[in-house]
């Protein structure tokens, strides 16, 4: 049980060579006491390199990490007192599972075999892999030795848990119930849990805050909510919901946005956000664009239906505005995606009315990405961005 | 045989194929017959010519089982070869064995060492002595033999230092120096292949694994008898029976550093087996080289599934 602080933590790979990369880049992160955070952003992020730098076994280039205000940068993994579930499991292959699982308190602790032993079984039911306990790991399934990698991790009674994509391997079902388990046992055990994962839908579900990273750097640090609604940047807003939000090339000019083939006029408040900013991105999530009877409002639009994508409990219909360069095929600038249900009939080459709600959008600065922007929320889920 | 012919008649096809299979088939077989002879005559010829009497072997077909009178020229069969053999190279088997296990477990244990800390282990300038290492491998034997006897008999002073610990100690006399002098000098040449052997191993086990391992609070030598070393038993397998072999075999080292005398090792014993002025007595050279090939036998018989093992790994 601890609260872990990143601090300006950055690290720079072949420091001195003449060669380096700066993987992460000024990451200041607090992680509360028994909170789950999540580390999610697209692959080659830098988000397993932050969580080996706080695991000690990447170096720090400059900054501090902290766990319960001691510092713990110059200490070896193994006297920081954590624990940490590798996406490959790195299990002892030549090992049975109680070997595997009682390895770590062989090696880290005093205690007699007696206590080791009931601390492994005890740790075993819990994850419910008693029976398997003298198997090897070669004999198991990738659902089971998850779990036996799991157990190995829960036996060290650590103070933070470190997770490194630990479901990815494990197919979509298994993953789906797996994400549920984790989450009861981290509540269970109220351990401190950093989880990193490339996987958005995990990071949503499971995290009590996300932290999003891209090139390195940090982009966001908030409740998964706060982080959907709320994005402090353009990346965030694209990379957070599936599927993601629309984006639409912008010029602001005379109160309103406009794109590839249409104009989007602002209300005095969105325009009052925007500012002077000439160059935007006007963003809006697929379930806000509504499909409606007929051209009422400003902000309805005449599009054609490109693709009609049905998943049964809704649809995902491909819509372009039909002044829009028709060369630009795919996700060119004046198509998007609008979310309907599932029971809804949309006929594919029809020409539809897409209503793109003043309050459910989004305007970001296009050289930045920062919000400029964000959409309008109902005052009961008051969320405060904490961006950093 | 002819290739047969299509025709309509399904049942005529059928046989044509069968034919053309079954010819495929026997030619495979008596290749593979012919094969098995032409490598098994000389063992085969070596076996049968270590069993005849010395005094009727005539030279002719040594490779007809010596049944004489059944079959006339074939020699008298006598186990007299084999039984000299023994009493002749005892002391040289003696002498290779104390020279081959130790040299050959310090080879294997030193080299998964070494290729475990230039693996596995991140340190600065391990690239430039894995160099070294791998230098080791191409120096030619004969570049180092003159200097290996400098080094031996002028520079270390084991010989002198072995005296008084031959004097106290059982079993041990004072010409094993020699073999001691040559046990390094084997576990020092072999040292750079069975890195490299291990080192292919190595690279292949999981850094998360090991870094796991690091995480549960094992220390680096831990690490390796834990983990590594368990791990590697296949390696072992390979490693034993290589380096077995090639010290068990060796002659060229022998005749440098042990020269003459009562440290003689097997190989050397062999040479002048059975060679005399009045002639050489190929029964019991033969029955000689057997006896002196059996423990590398021995060896492969133990170890050749866990080798197949370790190379396949």
């Amino acid at each position: 049980m601890a609260e872990l602080n990143l601090d300006g933590v950055t690290k720079v790979f072949g420091e001195g060579s003449g060669n380096e990369v700066l993987a992460v880049e000024d990451v200041n992160i607090d992680i509360d006491d028994g909170e789950f955070l999540v580390l999610v952003g697209p692959s080659g992020c830098g988000k397993s390199t932050t969580l080996r730098m706080v695991a000690g076994l990447e170096s720090i280039s400059s900054g501090e990490i902290r766990l319960d205000g001691r510092r713990i940068n110059e200490q070896p993994p193994a006297a920081r007192d954590i624990a940490m579930v590798f996406q490959s499991y790195a299990l002892y292959p030549h090992m049975t599972v109680r070997q595997n699982m009682s390895f770590g308190l062989e090696e880290s602790t005093d205690l007699d075999d007696d206590t080791i032993e009931s601390t492994v079984t005890d740790a075993a039911a819990k994850l419910d892999i008693t029976e398997l306990l003298d198997r090897k790991p070669g004999e198991l399934s990738g659902g089971q030795q998850q779990r036996v990698a799991l157990g190995r991790a829960i036996v060290r009674d650590p103070a933070v848990f470190l997770m490194d994509e630990p479901l990815s391997n494990l197919d979509a079902k298994l993953r789906a119930g797996m994400r549920t388990e984790l989450q009861r046992l981290q509540e269970d055990l109220d351990v401190t849990t950093v989880y990193v994962t490339h996987d958005q839908t995990e990071a949503m579900t499971m995290g009590d805050r996300i932290a999003v990273l891209n090139d390195g750097q940090l982009m966001q640090v908030g409740s998964p909510l706060d982080l959907y609604h709320r994005p402090a940047n353009q990346f965030v807003a694209g990379f957070i919901g599936d599927p993601s939000m629309n984006f639409f090339s912008v010029t602001h000019e005379d109160g309103r946005l406009v794109g590839e083939g249409f104009a989007y006029p602002l209300s005095s408040e969105t325009e009052r956000d925007v500012g002077d900013v000439e160059d935007c991105v006007l963003g809006v999530r697929p379930e806000d664009v509504t499909l409606v009877g007929s051209e009422t409002d400003a902000h309805d639009f005449q599009v054609d239906v490109d693709v009609v994508e049905p998943m049964g409990n809704e649809n995902n219909v491909y819509l372009s505005f039909p002044d829009a360069d028709p060369d630009v095929s795919g996700d060119g600038p004046g198509t998007f995606v609008a979310t309907v249900g599932g029971m809804r009939q949309v006929e594919r080459e029809s020409t539809v009315v897409a209503r793109i709600p003043e309050d459910a959008i989004h305007v970001f600065d296009a050289e930045s990405g920062a919000a400029l922007h964000n959409r309008v929320l109902d005052e009961s889920v008051e969320t405060q961005p904490t961006v950093n | 045989m002819s290739q047969p012919t299509a025709t309509d008649d399904q049942t005529g096809t059928e046989t044509g194929l069968l034919a053309g299979y079954t010819l495929r088939r026997i030619t495979l077989y008596v290749v593979l017959l012919v094969m098995a002879v032409f490598y098994l005559v000389p063992i085969e010829t070596g076996l049968m010519t270590s069993f005849t009497d010395p005094d009727s072997y005539t030279g002719q077909a040594p490779f007809l089982p010596p049944l004489e009178p059944l079959i006339p020229g074939s020699g008298t069969f006598s186990a007299q070869p084999w039984t000299n053999a023994f009493d002749i190279l005892g002391q040289g088997l003696v002498n290779s064995l104390i020279l081959v296990v130790p040299a050959t477990v310090l080879s294997g244990l030193l080299g998964s060492m070494a290729a475990y800390g230039l693996t596995n282990v991140d340190w600065r300038g391990q690239v430039g002595i894995y160099m070294l290492f791998v230098a080791g491998i191409f120096i030619p034997y004969q570049a180092v033999l003159v200097p290996l006897t400098q080094f031996w008999y002028n520079v270390v002073p084991l010989r002198t230092t072995f005296v008084p610990v031959a004097e106290v100690l059982p079993f041990i006399h004072a010409y094993h120096w020699k073999l001691v002098a040559l046990i390094v000098t084997h576990v020092a040449y072999g040292l750079p292949i069975c890195t490299l052997l291990f080192r292919a191993h190595y690279k292949k086990l999981s850094d998360e694994m090991l870094e796991a391992a690091r995480l549960d609070g094992a220390s680096i030598s831990r690490i390796y008898r834990r983990i590594v070393l368990p791990l590697s038993i296949p390696m072992f397998a390979v490693v034993f029976i290589y380096q077995f072999t090639q010290i068990w075999n060796d002659l060229l080292f022998a005749l440098t550093i042990v020269q003459f005398g009562d440290a003689a090792v097997v190989t050397q014993d062999l040479v002048g087996l059975g060679v005399s002025q009045s002639g050489t007595n190929f029964p019991l050279r033969m029955a000689g080289a057997l006896v002196a090939a059996l423990p590398t036998l021995v060896v492969y018989v133990f170890f050749g599934d866990k080798f197949a093992r370790g190379v396949a790994a």
